[in-house]
């Protein structure tokens, strides 16, 4: 009992802190399966974060906050998806541009809707209602795990298992990965792997918003920056997951776990609040070289 | 050949213009929506920068440090890498360079100046160079390993400014002032405008030199242009993965430094944010060329300048500026309008 005081209410939260990281790599997963490096997570992140607690506070309903959130956030998504594809501008920079916009913008607006640049908080704003199912909660170490989360940590669940079943089990999956292997081979199929990769675009701009609302309606208020580099770290979590989706979700757990073990230490331990910041960007940064390092010598032997 | 250089430059200055000119129009746009007095603040926004000596010295030093990232971002680019990680090579940098000379507080100027900005200058590298080796020697990712190291370096340079080297004496978030003999000299007075800007220049002329007259420039610039045939070439490839990021962290490392010493004389927390991802914005505008990133800075700091004389007169916030910046850099790698431009060039012949 005593060490399931700590250790089970760590893991706990990891399935709750995991959930951005699980959601902005779900959709990053079918950027990256068509080929393309996605660094505007970050960005169509911020642009869900800040849309749908504002939308949700404005309307006083948390599905259309959510549901207006994930639509900016498409929007933004179908915006840097045109101008890389069609416009044919270098992804990279584009992604750059993306996430420069909505850092831009949710400051302006912000700043123009309430007057502030800082922390805004938002009163009005219900509770994620959270699943209380109080027979499987009895069920030991799983029902206290599992159970108790507010419905997106779900939603995420939904989102990863659906993903795996589209990517693996369809026809559009199928030329999802495709366009990534081969896109002549798409081609002269006569279809269009620019439009797949679009859809794809579109399809991490709708996982990417639903990451955002989580971060702020969980919180009830808007933080500038409030992803703080999750979208890169949900980019490092789709090449630690081998760029399966079980390897995603092991991955982001590991990283949900980082955070909610330098959040505990925030409390615990004597240590600046600076260096728990940069925790998270220093076991990424690691742990992606530890698995460049672990794929090179596999690949090249010795 | 000349014709068709020129009509390359052609193409280029006329796309250049079409994307300044959108994203000039899209600022007018968002201030008429934004701001209650939009006159006012479109005056302060294009003309606030040249109304008098002191916003006008100021917009160009806000240009060195730009030149100095541009150039590093430019012969990165150049060669094929990508360098994510400026905002903390920049950050670490003057950190480095503020701590060199608030440790050598009665050393000679010049000595101890150059002491500061060599060792902001190394700084910048070894970060940056760092992203470079592990591409080099395991193939990681060179763009996300290099944002995430300028991650958690802007956040542990900020430990510092705040904590251990935080000035007891005011309340501001900054580290203690540095001694007078390392400030450079002031050549536009009342303004911050000081003998960097010729290092700036001096800068761009050395980069440009080894870029197109030298064997090492050679050899980056065709890695840049296509990786395996450089290799079958019997150029050593690996040796410009790491070459080019060291020398861009180097770039970014001196922008800091050179800030320290030139405006801030203290670190100061946070001053340098958006210097690196700037230096993006100079570089791909000047196309990478290191003599175009002079103007493309100095048009960087006029756009910076004019948000921020717009934010100091009247009622709009200076992160307007960030949007009109991702407005530019959508547009100007938006290869399909220089294609159609060329098109329509074609067309009537």
């Amino acid at each position: 009992m005593s060490e399931n005081g700590f250790s089970l209410p760590l893991i706990h939260n990891t399935v709750g802190i995991m959930t951005p990281f699980l959601l902005a790599a779900t959709g990053g997963l079918f950027t990256e399966l068509t080929g393309m490096l996605n660094i505007a997570l970050e960005g169509l992140m911020l642009i869900g974060a800040f849309f749908s607690v504002v939308f949700a506070a404005a309307t006083g309903s948390l599905f259309l906050g959510i549901l207006l959130g994930i639509i900016s956030s498409m929007l933004v998504a179908l915006l840097f998806g045109s101008i890389s594809l069609y416009l044919k501008a270098n992804i990279f920079i584009s992604g750059l541009a993306t996430n420069l916009l909505a850092a831009g913008l949710t400051v302006v607006l912000s700043f123009q809707l309430f007057g502030s640049k800082g922390v805004i908080r938002f009163e009005n704003i219900s509770k994620l209602p959270e699943l209380r199912i109080p027979f499987l909660q009895k069920v030991p170490l799983l029902g206290d795990l599992l159970i108790g989360h507010n419905i997106l940590v779900y939603l995420s669940w939904l989102c990863i298992i659906l993903a795996a079943v589209v990517i693996y089990r369809t026809p559009f999956g199928l030329r999802i990965r495709g366009t990534g292997l081969s896109s002549p081979t798409i081609t002269s199929l006569g279809l269009s792997p620019t439009g797949y990769r679009l859809k794809a675009i579109l399809i991490s701009g709708f996982t990417c918003g639903l990451a955002g609302a989580v971060l702020t309606l969980n919180l009830g208020a808007f933080v500038p920056n409030i992803t703080s580099g999750r979208g890169w770290i949900a980019l490092v979590v789709i090449y630690l997951g081998n760029k399966t989706p079980l390897g995603i979700v092991i991955a982001s757990f590991v990283f949900g776990f980082a955070e909610s073990i330098s959040n505990y230490a925030q409390g615990a331990i004597n240590i600046p609040a600076d260096f728990i910041l940069a925790f998270p960007y220093m076991i990424t940064v690691s742990a992606m070289i530890l698995y460049s390092v672990w794929r090179h010598y596999r690949e090249y032997g010795k | 050949m000349v014709r068709k250089k020129l009509s390359s430059v052609f193409i280029n200055s006329v796309g250049l213009i079409i994307t300044l000119g959108i994203a000039f129009l899209i600022a007018i746009f968002l201030i008429f929506v934004l701001s209650s007095t939009p006159a006012r603040t479109i005056y302060y926004f294009f003309i606030g920068p040249f109304t008098n000596k002191y916003y006008f010295g100021n917009m160009l030093n806000t240009a060195v440090p730009l030149v100095f990232t541009g150039l590093g971002i430019a012969i990165a680019f150049k060669s094929s890498i990508f360098n994510l990680g400026g905002e903390g090579q920049v950050y670490s940098g003057a950190l480095i360079a503020t701590v060199v000379c608030l440790s050598l507080p009665n050393a000679n100027g010049y000595l101890g100046g150059a002491l500061a900005l060599i060792s902001g200058l190394i700084a910048g590298s070894v970060l940056a160079g760092l992203s470079g080796f592990f591409k080099m020697k395991w193939g990681t990712n060179e763009l996300i390993s290099s944002f995430l190291i300028s991650g958690a370096v802007v956040l542990i340079v900020n430990y510092f400014i705040t904590g251990p080297l935080d000035d007891p004496g005011n309340s501001l978030l900054t580290t203690c002032a540095i001694a007078e003999q390392y400030h450079l000299l002031k050549i536009f007075p009342p303004s911050k405008l000081n003998i960097s800007t010729f290092f700036g220049i001096l800068s761009a002329g050395l980069v440009f030199f080894l870029m197109f007259y030298t064997h090492w420039g050679y050899e980056m610039r065709m890695c840049g242009l296509n990786r395996e045939f450089s290799r079958y070439g019997g150029i050593n490839v690996s040796t410009y993965l790491v070459m080019p990021m060291a020398l861009s962290g180097a770039l970014h490392g001196l922008a800091g430094g050179i800030s320290i010493l030139g405006t801030y004389h203290m670190c100061v927390k946070e001053f340098s944010f958006g210097m690196g991802w700037n230096g993006i914005a100079v570089a791909l505008i000047a196309k990478n060329h290191p003599l175009g990133v002079i103007p493309a800075a100095i048009f960087f700091a006029y756009l910076d300048a004019g948000a921020k004389a717009a934010m100091l007169h009247s009622d709009v916030t200076f992160e307007i500026a960030a949007i009109v910046q991702s407005i530019i850099f959508y547009l100007v790698t938006a290869q399909a309008i220089y294609s159609f431009i060329k098109f329509r060039k074609r067309a009537p012949a």
